[in-house]
């Protein structure tokens, strides 16, 4: 599977935040946007997505524009963790993690053991089991957006989009997390692609590195190749200390403290 | 459920035999199985002054009323569920400000003398509200931010503010019609025929069938609209029709029995601590939920008051005060 970006363009009132971007995602890696506040890594994830349509060129799935898929059949290959993971009503965690099936599941019937046994089986992967019946406004936000982890999970898609999914997480969820995707990426042959702002987690973690600035590619390839100096000063206006580091075996990247 | 659907016939058993002519249960129960079953023989020990009452008079109206309580409940569910905002109810978008409005203009040009025309008047007035609120809250250039629920709610108010000082105006130059409106306004079930009911029902039966077929997307829109639309939710498209099919079901209640507050609010937020939030259980717990407030707070008005009080008047009075209790019980605890 390969997700191709044909030279896409998206405007809010002539406001350009994607300008004539090209690229192409392929199964089995784990990609990594990384750019400074603005930089439109957001709005791109929007367009994969299809919740946004470019103003200009096609986003394809297998070479075919994704706007010809119905919604349904959108959700049943590409799943979000978005950053809106505020829930207005008081559903309760189990509720919220098996909506994550609603793709699968035809109008007026109730989840079959199979669903059920996902949802089961997804919420025990992500160690939220014993938040059950907990009502998902009540949680903090980083059990929140592990069960929004857990539902973008249950909907058993080959494409995963992650927008910052790990910003509430402490250190040993977020490992934990990642873990769970990156296996996925390489025994499922999945496509994730994830919003980070920890350049050293995107370092150690993905298998390429898609640095936006202003709503331009500056940089794609594996971060090994990519993560400089100066490509950071460059993105972010940072100076910083970028050098392999042999215990994490990737690029890490150490800022002044002044 | 089955309980409370017991509840309901046995209410209506109830407010059936109260009134100002009392009216034995058994006589009830072998009048409605006769008329039901066809089958004369059963009725021939009642009076026909009974008969009379029962289904010129009370009939019509308990089931008129029932029905137009399940419908505000039923449409205050819908609101509040696409608003993602708890303060929504059938009104929010200005629904009653337009029936009123319409309502008002009717009686001020003296269309009264045909029993037809107010209700027709205040349906169109409702439907022509919603349609303004809709085009005022969609757009096209910038599709993200149309038909969200702030410019929903924002255009609804700016719409019936503009609405009731309308109607305020029209209470002004109506000198001796003033009363008739406010009467109007206030609600009413009073001498509501066979025919009234049949519209309601109709519009109830077509509203609940929509409403259950996308009570599981109505569920995934508390999400927020980027989850629910990964998830499959064409949202716009539910958004536009479960709106109508809200609106349509309060403007045909108002413009059958006037403006009764607090069941579409309330209803759907005592149910709520009950169920949970999941629509499949809420919208027909809800209506039933709805039908047996509304007819409760009729018949008191009808059989136990001296004097038949309107009845928006006293489901906001009797409502309001119950809303607080549980609001402050639920929300603090």
């Amino acid at each position: 599977m390969e997700i191709s970006l044909h030279n896409i363009s998206f405007a809010y009132n002539n406001d350009m935040i994607i300008k004539k971007m090209s690229c192409s995602f392929v199964s089995g890696n784990f990609y990594s946007i990384i750019g400074p506040n603005g930089s439109g890594k957001t709005t791109l994830l929007d367009l994969i997505s299809g919740f946004l349509n470019p103003s200009s060129g096609d986003v394809c799935i297998n070479e075919t524009p994704i706007l010809s898929f119905s919604k349904k059949e959108i959700s049943k290959n590409i799943a979000l963790v978005s950053q809106d993971y505020a829930i207005n009503f008081p559903f309760n965690v189990q509720e919220v993690v098996m909506m994550g099936r609603h793709p699968y599941i035809s109008r007026f019937s109730h989840p079959s053991s199979n669903d059920i046994k996902r949802v089961k089986r997804i919420m025990e992967l992500c160690g939220i089991c014993h938040l059950y019946d907990r009502k998902i406004n009540e949680l903090s936000g980083g059990e929140r957006q592990r069960c929004v982890f857990a539902r973008a999970l249950c909907q058993d898609t080959p494409i995963l989009l992650l927008d910052e999914a790990f910003s509430n997480m402490d250190i040993n969820h977020t490992l934990h997390m990642l873990r769970l995707v990156k296996q996925a990426v390489k025994e499922n042959n999945k496509i994730v692609i994830s919003v980070f702002h920890d350049l050293n987690l995107a370092s150690s973690w993905s298998d390429a590195l898609l640095m936006l600035k202003g709503g331009e590619i500056k940089a794609f390839g594996n971060a090994q190749g990519i993560l400089t100096q100066q490509a950071i000063k460059d993105v972010f206006d940072v100076v910083s200390l970028v050098e392999f580091n042999e215990h994490v075996q990737a690029k890490q990247v150490y800022y002044p403290s002044i | 459920m089955i309980l409370l659907s017991f509840f309901l016939v046995a209410m209506v058993l109830i407010s059936l035999s109260m009134g100002y002519i009392q009216i034995p249960m058994m006589d009830i129960i072998s009048i409605l199985i006769g008329k039901l079953s066809g089958n004369h023989e059963i009725m021939k020990n009642t009076s026909e002054t009974y008969l009379a009452v029962l289904f010129d008079v009370r009939l019509p109206r308990i089931l008129t009323c029932a029905s137009v309580g399940a419908a505000l409940a039923l449409s205050g569910v819908l609101f509040q569920g696409i608003l993602l905002n708890p303060l929504a109810d059938p009104y929010t978008l200005g629904v009653s400000a337009g029936a009123a409005f319409g309502a008002s203009i009717a009686i001020l040009m003296n269309f009264s003398a045909a029993v037809v025309s107010v209700p027709a008047f205040a349906f169109t007035g409702a439907c022509a509200t919603l349609f303004v609120v809709v085009f005022l809250s969609y757009s096209s250039k910038n599709p993200i931010a149309g038909l969200s629920s702030n410019n929903l709610i924002l255009s609804g108010i700016i719409v019936a503010s503009i609405l009731s000082a309308g109607i305020s105006f029209l209470k002004f130059i109506a000198n001796e019609q003033v009363s008739v409106i406010i009467f109007w306004l206030m609600g009413s079930f009073a001498s509501k025929t066979w025919s009234n009911f049949i519209v309601v029902f109709t519009f109830l039966v077509i509203g609940l069938f929509i409403s259950m077929f996308f009570a599981r997307d109505l569920n995934l829109i508390s999400l927020g609209p980027k989850s629910a639309t990964s998830l499959g939710v064409d949202l716009k498209k539910i958004t536009f029709i479960l709106l109508v099919t809200g609106s349509m079901i309060a403007a045909i209640c108002v413009s059958v029995s006037g403006i009764i507050g607090f069941v579409g609010l309330l209803v759907p937020h005592m149910v709520r601590f009950i169920t949970g939030p999941d629509n499949r259980k809420l919208i027909p717990l809800s209506m039933l939920a709805g039908a047996i407030l509304l007819l409760f707070a009729d018949t008191i008005t009808r059989a136990v008051l001296p004097h038949e009080i309107p009845i928006g008047v006293l489901t906001a009075l009797t409502g309001g005060p119950v809303f607080c209790w549980i609001f402050k019980k639920n929300r603090f605890k």
